[in-house]
């Protein structure tokens, strides 16, 4: 009965206006989305040109340093570390389109300051720190939605409300609901029945629009996709149909309650309005804004003062701790500039990285309210499977500062084996000066974790079922006349 | 004139009667009160941020005692009526450093020490948020309650059977439509009126903001047209509700072009535009080549000139009194490639006589700045390309008329891209005045460019950039295009409607 429900339901809608408009839609807009991503600039194959050449360009620095010594590497570090490019930027933008992914974990350039102590010749360099290179990626990023699988997702919500609005109300003003009624049929399978057939025709132009932007990259695009990135994009439709069933439940909800179809659409327009545009993007701002942080002003404020501070203690005050430049011969003077270099990385260490700790925290906290709106959780699920959130972001900051102490600690192993050093480590003369062989030096490889999305699908789910309970007891509450 | 006034009473009594109108009066209102009080914090950050920086550029030109060190620097003020629209407010660089060397461009990668600086935002991770702003709701959502306000004024009286009735009455039908038309601008008309003043109220509880008179007649003209804009809305759904049956293929019709106009057109084809450029400019320090060979024909052009009255080189133009034991000149040379700023140190300049040196000084360094602007041309190209291709694609979005309604509320606001362009240029203008203030000092060839031992620099009336503001005939002026097009369109789907009306058939 409920499959008769559907087929009936998806024979009716074949033949609407909104039917019609949607099919004209969605294969242009995969269109455009293939061809923008594909074909032009900033797509996959330049992101990954340039990925390539830093990764490259940074083995080789590696290996200059490593070949003229432990020391040298030491200090300028293994260079910058970029984020691969997400395959799939194409489906979720999210913060790749918002700033640039790469960590600079450089030093480069002398400094020697002049201040009437003995070690005015002496050239050292700052030890390694990270530095977040947060910049905008593109001028004009904010003010446009991005075509992508997201916007089309919230594009398929509307459609969504289109096809299910008059699914209770518009049978009830015709007449056609008792007439249903009277037949040996529960009211679940009436709601169950109309879902299906709202939920195939929306499901099938979608999979097909899908399956053509597929196409169209992997000819024009030249993407590779490997079975994990088929596996994502399978998620990926999973999570377009959690999506879509939402707000065919809601449509159906909306459609039961009032006593007009037209009221109800009304009704069901105002909702998603807010829900896809003024809500996410307010609720957002607004909570980021009840919980401020320091203002960049005041964080290299806070910085030059506290720097100033060691740097008068220790080089330029009235009695200045270091007094002779660090030398092979003279272990205890390498050691105070050892403190010194440590106090300054780890006091510029504290402050970027509870700086950049605050902004994704203010971030991910009005993500994380903002989820009360199902578009938002779908789109960062989307985000998340494409490996664009912002939890992406944060496990990749996580995992170079990790690889940070791997490098300082390889560097640390290597000193410990070479009887001539004096292993006072950060300071050059204090470090091995032989080479070390560069292919042991350890390397950044990112693990990409998607748990992220699993809560954000459950709560998909969970808008479902309570959508879907509220459809189903304000039908059974329903009036059939 | 007595009928006209009863339909439009009657569209205005059955329009605020519908629970649409609060729903839509609470939402437009609520949410334009949210924006606004996120806006206005945004503006008192950037406020605050700016008098840093000017506080900050203040301090350092106390410390200016060689004209060779002078740096101005020109800070673009951030604009008050950016409460209402963020525009381009926020995107470019907001501090323009004035060096006499060094041109003044824009590039879309970072370079060293480039002339253009952007204060960062205090959290670039909030871009990933839409900025919402009043120009932006009332874009999306007055636009969707007209139409909701429209969409049955014509097919759902046919569908209640009411139109014939109306009709059969001895109303012409012009007055009909016309009546409906006022009817619903009139139900739509609280619903803008409060909204902006409700954002007026908050902004102005701000202490930071001061709106001058200019600042609310700018207000009152963005009101204006927002008026306009909500009278296409309208109108479009109602022209869509004399071409249709049925109220509901109405509403579905005039949504899905809603959704095209506000949402997609406008971001298809800045997208497209954006990846898929006519005119792409290299993307790379390619660029800055052209700039390197400027500075080689600069050196040459400069030591030919120092051939020419003489000399092996500059020293060899400065003579020490004799037995002086240690003689010579140091200079301390920065380049980026795309400029070249020399410092010279004398010593024992109080032995020395500099009068040819301070000569040929004079002529280098006008030289210099000549270069600086002959560089300044070639790496002004990427940017006005990116500037032709973002031209192109405003064009293009101007099809829809919601975009139109955007530019032009940008435009009178002040925080289009056109006034940003604009800011660079008079941080040019300033640089162009800083030459000649120095040249009336004959500052180019004193001792003071380059030596503090007779006297220092004497930069008291050193020019200030100044910021200014558009009066309101001229940010009409630029809006002026963009009003007539939302005004012809309101003619055109006007006369639409009525031809249509008068061809509808009843039966």
């Amino acid at each position: 009965m409920i499959l008769h429900i559907a087929t009936k339901e998806i024979h009716h809608n074949l033949t609407t206006l909104r039917f019609a408009l949607m099919i004209i839609l969605l294969p242009v807009l995969f269109m455009a989305n293939a061809l923008i991503y594909s074909l032009g600039d900033n797509g996959y194959t330049t992101q990954i040109d340039a990925y390539n050449r830093q990764v490259e360009q940074n083995r080789k620095h590696i290996k200059e340093q490593a070949d003229m010594s432990l020391a040298e590497l030491a200090l300028r570090g293994p260079g910058d570390i970029p984020k691969r490019p997400s395959r799939l930027i194409f489906c979720a933008g999210g913060v790749d389109e918002v700033v640039s992914r790469a960590i600079k974990m450089r030093s480069d350039g002398n400094i020697s300051r002049s201040s009437g102590v003995e070690d005015e010749d002496y050239a050292w360099r700052h030890p390694l720190k990270l530095e977040y290179q947060i910049m905008p990626a593109g001028s004009n990023s904010t003010r446009y939605i991005k075509i992508n699988w997201v916007f089309i997702g919230v594009l398929m919500s509307f459609f969504a409300i289109l096809f299910t609005f008059d699914g209770i109300a518009g049978e009830r003003t015709r007449g056609t609901l008792s007439l249903i009624m009277s037949n040996t049929v529960s009211r679940g399978q009436v709601l169950l029945g109309k879902y299906l057939g709202a939920f195939v025709t929306l499901m099938v132009p979608l999979i097909i629009g899908i399956l053509m932007n597929l196409l169209i990259i992997l000819l024009v695009g030249n993407i590779p996709f490997n079975s994990g990135d088929w596996l994502r994009i399978l998620g990926i439709v999973g999570l377009f149909g959690l999506h879509i069933s939402i707000f065919i439940f809601l449509g159906l909800l909306f459609s039961s309650r009032v006593s007009n179809a037209i009221t109800s659409l009304v009704w069901l327009l105002l909702t998603w309005v807010c829900l896809a545009f003024v809500f996410p993007s307010l609720l957002g701002i607004f909570v980021s804004n009840l919980n401020p942080i320091p203002s960049v002003d005041e964080i290299s404020m806070q910085r030059r003062a506290q720097l100033d501070q060691i740097d008068d203690e220790w080089r330029e005050g009235p009695s200045p701790k270091l007094k002779k430049s660090p030398a092979i011969e003279r272990p205890s003077v390498a050691r105070l500039w050892a403190t010194y270099f440590t106090e300054i990385s780890d006091t510029e260490t504290q402050i970027a990285d509870g700086h950049i700790d605050r902004q994704l925290q203010q971030v991910q906290l009005a993500r994380d309210l903002t989820q009360i709106s199902p578009i938002a959780t779908f789109q960062y699920a989307m985000e998340g499977l494409a490996n664009t959130s912002i939890v992406g972001y944060m496990n990749f900051v996580k995992q170079a500062r990790r690889y940070r102490q791997t490098f300082i600690d390889f560097v640390k192993t290597e000193d410990r084996g070479d009887p001539e050093s004096l292993h006072i480590y950060p300071v050059k003369e204090g470090l091995s000066q032989k080479p070390v062989d560069p292919a042991g030096v350890p390397v950044f490889t990112e693990q990409i974790s998607y748990r992220s999305v699993l809560s954000q699908v459950g709560l998909l789910v969970l808008f479902n079922l309570l959508f879907f309970i509220l459809a189903q007891v304000s039908f059974l509450k329903t009036d059939v006349k | 004139m007595h009928t006209l006034w009863l339909v439009i009473q009657r569209e205005f009594v059955s329009n605020v009667l519908t629970s649409r109108f609060m729903i839509g009066f609470v939402v437009c209102v609520l949410s334009t009160a949210v924006a606004v009080f996120v806006q206005v914090d945004d503006y008192e950050k950037r406020l605050a941020g700016y008098n840093t920086a000017v506080r900050e550029a203040e301090i350092e030109a106390q410390e200016w005692d060689l004209y060779v060190n002078i740096k101005p620097k020109a800070h673009r003020k951030p604009n008050p009526l950016s409460i209402f629209n963020v525009g381009s407010e926020n995107d470019g660089a907001n501090t323009v450093t004035v060096e006499l060397g060094k041109p003044v461009f824009e590039l879309p990668f970072p370079i060293w020490e480039a002339p253009t600086q952007k204060r960062g935002s205090d959290n670039p991770f909030l871009a990933m948020f839409l900025t919402v702003d009043v120009v932006f709701i009332f874009k999306i959502v007055l636009s969707a309650l007209a139409i909701l306000f429209a969409y049955n004024t014509i097919s759902g009286e046919r569908e209640d059977g009411t139109l014939k009735l109306v009709l059969s009455n001895s109303i012409p039908r012009d007055t009909v439509v016309l009546g409906k038309y006022l009817g619903g601008m009139l139900s739509l008309f609280p619903i803008v009126l409060v909204s902006l003043i409700v954002a007026l109220l908050i902004a102005v509880s701000s202490p930071v903001t001061d709106f001058d008179g200019n600042a609310v007649a700018h207000i009152v003209l963005i009101f204006g047209v927002s008026l306009l804009y909500v009278s296409t809305w309208y109108l479009l759904g109602l022209v869509l509700s004399v071409w249709t049956k049925e109220a509901a293929t109405t509403l579905i019709l005039s949504m899905f072009i809603w959704v095209i106009l506000t949402s997609v057109h406008s971001n298809v084809v800045t997208f497209a535009v954006d990846k898929f450029s006519p005119r792409q400019s290299e993307p790379n320090f390619q660029v800055l080549q052209p700039a390197f060979e400027v500075w080689d024909q600069f050196k040459n052009e400069r030591d030919a000139y120092i051939k020419q009255r003489g000399y092996e080189d500059l020293q060899g133009s400065i003579s020490w009194e004799p037995g002086t034991n240690s003689t010579g000149m140091g200079t301390s040379s920065m380049s980026g490639g795309y400029f070249i700023i020399e410092r010279y140190r004398v010593t024992n300049i109080d032995k020395a006589d500099t009068t040819i040196f301070q000569e040929i000084l004079g002529y280098q360094e006008q030289l210099r700045v000549e270069y600086a602007d002959k560089t300044e041309e070639i790496l002004n190209k990427p940017a006005e390309e990116q500037e032709r291709n973002a031209k192109f694609a405003d064009a293009l979005s101007r099809i829809s008329f919601a975009d139109v309604y955007h530019f032009a509320a940008g435009a009178m606001a002040g925080t289009d891209r056109q006034r940003y362009n604009d800011f660079i240029e008079s941080a040019r203008a300033y640089k162009r005045e800083i030459v000649e203030y120095l040249k009336d000092k004959e500052a180019f060839s004193s001792r003071a460019w380059f030596s503090t031992d007779k006297g220092t620099a004497e930069l008291e009336d050193l020019p200030v950039f100044q910021h200014r503001r558009l009066s309101l005939s001229e940010s009409f002026s630029d809006a002026s295009v963009d009003i007539l097009i939302l005004l012809a369109w309101n003619i055109v789907l006007i006369m639409t409607a009525y031809v249509s009306f008068l061809r509808y058939d009843m039966s």
